[in-house]
């Protein structure tokens, strides 16, 4: 029991952080109808501009998680314009596809060359004493418990946005019924570059806290894009509450295999899941209905 | 289309016959490429990019940080170093595109370098059929320098000789339950096959043998496992992040062990910050390849010197071991003299005996024709009462 | 003109060149030759899927290591000589690539692309797990190639071989999609309902468009072995899947010879990327991204524009391009049909 405990709790903390992702994934989806490959690099660029402002600049936690979260926006908005806007009106999904691959790896090299000199993984301090805790009758990291408190916040703020402010409600519009929207004098395209700047933003967020976890490097963004984007099809990509949902559930289930099974599996489940997913039920568990296509 | 399918017939009969008679160019006629009145090139191959860049652009860095210094006081025996640098990828095709261009292309006297192991292995054949004098200073896998090759050497210690001293140190601590955690990549199974071959000898089994992702962000499953099985030592076949991530998952459980590392890990005060709780190296040793940790004030005129050339490093394991790499090679050219040929150049290499780097924890000895294998002293790192402390 | 400048001659130069290559050149260059001929294989595999088919894939390198590892292990494994175990490679990863039909017949678009790249990782896992059959992550070094009784080295042989099989393999590429198949291909990638109902079988054409591009790779990748002398599983990761993009990209999708002017434009930037100590990743992926944004047809299109001689059947135009559609879903609600794509949208306001 005590082994079933342990890891359950790992895997509902990392499942956080892979629901945080997912949860950026999908808002991007679902108004656009792209899935951003780039993604995983708002993550990382988030993790490492924290970094610089509290580490290397000595700036406050709070402050330099805040500004992280903004230089995340704006590169969520740079995405849009480098990568969709100009895309959207002539191009295929390949195109749009290829030219957000070609993103990420460019976002990748540019992070390895400005702060890769520094030597190994870079250590970000932990918010709180590193102390492991007693919760329970288990003892759990009190980073573990930070990050999950922490993304609570992070999902509570985002519904608040969606729900209550008008920018929020404007994408939920689109995302619902662009022609619609675009009717009734929405301006659709400042909407598409909000929702790529807010999806950044969570997942910049996500960057911030989980560094301290598990120490920054450029290439953490493709391993997180691909755990978020398996959380997101379990959930059914249309779903945010599947987002969420699918999130844990993938933070639990590689927990359980790898510590009941195999550890080699830690790795692979994510990839497992994914292709069962879409062979057997691709609109996910939450995901709307099939939709003919014409 | 009756003259195209002519000259296209053509065409394949006179290359036919030239591919016949093209024996692959040179292997013996080139003993002085690369060295001109004023300058001897040396070629450099690594990854500059990927996550393993560390192994290879940084460990450069440290190579031209002591060419620097040599050509400062006019090189050797008047001839100033230059480090030709080719990035392989980490990949085979890389590497031995990358011997190909050094030793055909920029026609270098010899090469440094060599950091990924499944790559360096692959380009051996290139090597020797090349003949092009290649030190090793960074892939550990033993099978690269034996069976001894003529051209090959390293001075890196290899796999072997760590796993070996690893599981010797959790043997001398009177470990009875010994577990190992590794990464499943090329670098883990050239360790982990010589580990495993060598605790048969000594009838030793592993009371449990886990696999740990470099990019784990936990390990929790596999700290339980090691709990539950109560092992007394752990061997990590690991780099630093995955060890740390492995310390911290293991600690949060209350399970301290004695914790075996290798030269992977060998930055203290980064793998203390990575590990996060205070006290939490109070069980754990390692190996180190270099004799001194960065920060020492011994290293001092190199990390000024490392600053100068490369602004944005600082200095880092890494980097020490391209410098006693190099100061090896600067010492073996400087044996030859003046009149520098490939043959006397191996010869020296062969010949180097007991030479004290600034680097390298032990003396360097290459014992040519037994063994090219220069490095065989592992020194032992472990934290004695807040201080990095040398074990052996 | 046209004959001078045309496409014709443009392959009789090239193909005359990389066979005059081991003569006169130097060692280096006849490896960047010979790794040229091998993209511009991947390439032709990789544009019938992606540029004809549609189908977007991300499984390419994986069907490439198949290939690999395929010929490498059943010559190490059970002692075959390479004639027969480079061809058993190739239908070992034709065979792969035609599994992932059946999910192609479910999705498309961002649903497959991703599913695929899964199906990638999951193949990468295998090589670097299943120890016993595959060596595991430090690859294996299969029997050296006899090519007796021709009296040249393992090298030079797998040069010339590969100079053979890209000839092959772009003739029966250019063939195919000037076939019925190439236009069954076209018509699923404009719009899959509409090919059904003029009786194209979507099943038999994905499967066939899948079963092609593997057996492409799969050759590509049993040639790599052998030139190499080495199969390791980082040779096959996603870096490399990039490359295959790029050179599809840039070539030109849709054109066949698109694909091999790609297959050697890759292989020469990647070399130019080295020499200028770039970053790879910067490099490729900033490449990537000009070439989409700005000349999403490729080279190709480019070319044909301004120099005769250059002209394919089922080119591809790029005002074509404009009237296609992103993965309309047509959804049916309150008796209206409405559609999330945004070009339909355009026209429908």
């Amino acid at each position: 029991m005590e082994m079933f405990s342990y890891l359950m709790a790992t895997g509902i903390s990392t499942g956080a952080l892979y629901a945080l992702v997912a949860l950026g994934l999908v808002v991007v989806y679902k108004a656009t109808s792209v899935v951003n490959f780039a993604h995983g690099e708002m993550f990382m660029l988030g993790g490492f501009l924290a970094f610089t402002f509290h580490v290397m600049l000595g700036w406050q936690y709070m402050v330099s998680l805040v500004l992280a979260v903004i230089g995340s926006f704006v590169l969520g908005i740079g995405v849009d314009r480098v990568a969709f806007r100009p895309l959207m009106q002539r191009q295929t999904l390949v195109s749009v596809l290829l030219c957000m691959v070609g993103l990420s790896f460019f976002l990748k090299g540019v992070a390895r060359h400005l702060w890769g000199g520094k030597g190994d993984y870079l250590t970000f301090p932990p918010l709180v004493s590193p102390e492991p805790m007693q919760f329970g009758g288990i003892m759990i990291m009190s980073q573990q418990l930070v990050v999950l408190i922490a993304c609570g916040i992070v999902m509570v703020i985002f519904m608040l946005f969606f729900k209550l402010t008008r920018a929020g409600r404007f994408m939920q519009a689109t995302a619902d019924n662009p022609k619609a929207a675009k009717l009734v004098g929405l301006r659709v395209d400042r909407v598409y570059m909000m929702t790529f700047g807010v999806g950044a933003a969570v997942a910049g967020a996500a960057g911030v806290l989980m560094a301290p976890l598990t120490l920054l490097y450029p290439d953490m963004g493709f391993m997180l894009f691909i755990k978020g984007f398996a959380a997101a099809v379990l959930g059914g990509l249309t779903s945010i509450p599947g987002a969420l949902i699918g999130g844990f559930l993938i933070g639990i289930i590689e927990q359980l295999a790898a510590g009941y099974w195999h550890t080699g599996l830690q790795e692979v489940a994510a990839f497992i899941i994914i292709m069962i997913v879409m062979i057997f039920r691709p609109t996910g568990l939450l995901g709307g209905s099939r939709r003919r296509k014409v | 289309m009756g003259i195209v399918k002519r000259s296209v017939m053509g065409l394949s009969a006179v290359a036919l016959g030239a591919a016949l008679f093209s024996g692959s160019a040179l292997a013996d006629g080139h003993q002085t490429q690369g060295i001109s009145d004023n300058e001897i090139r040396i070629g450099a191959f690594g990854p500059f990019g990927g996550p393993v860049y560390l192994y290879g652009k940084l460990v450069m860095n440290g190579v031209e940080a002591v060419f620097d210094a040599v050509n400062e006081s006019g090189g050797v025996h008047g001839r100033k170093l230059t480090l030709v640098r080719e990035d392989d990828n980490c990949k085979p095709e890389g590497s031995i595109a990358a011997v190909k261009k050094l030793a055909y292309s920029e026609k270098v006297f010899a090469i440094v370098g060599g950091a990924c192991s499944n790559a360096t292995l692959a380009s051996v054949p290139e090597l020797e059929k090349s003949g092009i004098p290649m030190i090793i200073n960074s892939a550990v896998a033993d099978a690269i320098s034996t069976p001894v090759k003529k051209n090959i050497y390293t001075t890196q210690l290899t796999s072997s000789i760590e796993s070996r001293a690893q599981l010797n140190y959790a043997l001398e601590k009177g470990a009875k339950k010994i577990a190992v955690v590794r990464m499943t990549d090329a670098w883990a199974m050239a360790r982990y096959n010589p580990l495993i071959a060598y605790a048969k000898e000594k009838g030793v089994k592993f009371i449990a043998d886990l696999e740990l992702q470099i990019d784990a962000p936990d390990a929790t499953p596999q700290a339980l496992k090691l709990k539950a099985a109560g092992a007394d030592a752990v061997i990590f076949i690991l780099y630093a992040k995955p060890a740390a991530v492995m310390m911290r998952d293991a600690l949060k459980l209350g399970f301290n062990p004695e914790w075996v590392g290798q030269t992977a890990i060998n930055d203290f005060v980064a793998f203390q910050k990575q590990v996060g709780i205070p006290g939490a190296l109070k069980n754990f040793a390692t190996i180190t390849a270099t004799a001194h940790q960065p920060t020492d004030p011994e290293m001092k005129p190199w990390a000024d010197r490392l600053k100068k050339l490369f602004p944005n490093d600082e200095l880092s394991v890494f980097n020490l071991n391209g410098i006693g790499s190099a100061q090896v090679i600067v010492e073996a050219l400087g044996n030859v003299g003046r009149d520098l040929t490939r043959d006397k150049f191996l010869a020296a290499m062969g010949n180097i005996k007991n030479f004290e780097s600034d680097a390298y924890a032990g003396a360097i000895t290459c014992d040519h024709p037994r063994s090219h294998q220069c490095n065989q002293t592992p020194g032992w790192l472990a934290l004695r009462d807040g201080k990095i402390t040398r074990l052996d | 003109m046209q004959f001078l400048l045309g496409k014709r001659t443009f392959l009789i130069v090239l193909f005359g060149a990389l066979l005059l290559m081991p003569s006169l050149a130097n060692e280096y260059h006849i490896f960047i030759a010979n790794l040229v001929m091998l993209y511009i294989i991947l390439s032709l595999g990789l544009n019938m899927l992606i540029g004809f088919a549609g189908q977007l894939a991300f499984a390419n390198a994986a069907m490439y290591g198949i290939g690999a590892y395929g010929a490498g292990l059943l010559m190490k494994h059970f002692a075959w000589p390479y004639w027969a175990a480079a061809p058993g490679g190739m239908l070992i990863a034709m065979l792969a690539g035609t599994i992932l039909a059946l999910p192609a017949l479910r999705m498309s678009g961002i649903y497959l692309a991703l599913t695929t790249l899964a199906f990638a990782q999951f193949v990468w896992w295998t090589m670097t797990h299943w120890t016993s059959v595959t060596f595991g992550a430090g690859g294996f070094i299969p029997p050296p190639i006899d090519f007796s009784p021709i009296p040249v080295s393992q090298e030079i042989g797998i040069y010339y071989l590969t100079w053979g099989a890209a000839i092959l393999l772009y003739l029966v590429a250019k063939n195919t999609m000037a076939s019925s198949i190439g236009r069954a291909f076209v018509a699923i990638r404009d719009g899959e309902v509409a090919a059904e109902s003029l009786g194209i079988n979507l099943f038999r054409y994905k499967a066939l468009a899948f079963a092609i591009s593997g057996f492409y790779a799969g050759t590509a990748g049993a040639l790599y072995g052998g030139m190499l002398g080495f199969v390791g599983p980082e040779s096959f990761d996603l870096l490399q899947m990039i490359l295959h993009k790029a050179a599809v990209v840039i070539g030109g999708l849709g054109s066949i010879i698109g694909s091999v002017i790609g297959g050697v434009l890759l292989t020469i930037s990647v070399e130019i990327t080295k020499e200028l100590k770039w970053s790879i990743e910067m490099a490729f992926g900033g490449l990537l991204m000009l070439f989409v944004l700005f000349q999403p047809t490729g080279l190709v299109t480019f070319i044909k524009r301004w120099v005769p001689g250059w002209r394919e059947h089922l080119q591809y135009l790029p005002e074509r391009e404009a009237q296609r559609s992103i993965d309309v879903e047509a959804s049916i609600e309150d008796g209206e049909v409405s559609s999330t794509d945004r070009s339909v949208q355009e026209r429908q306001l």
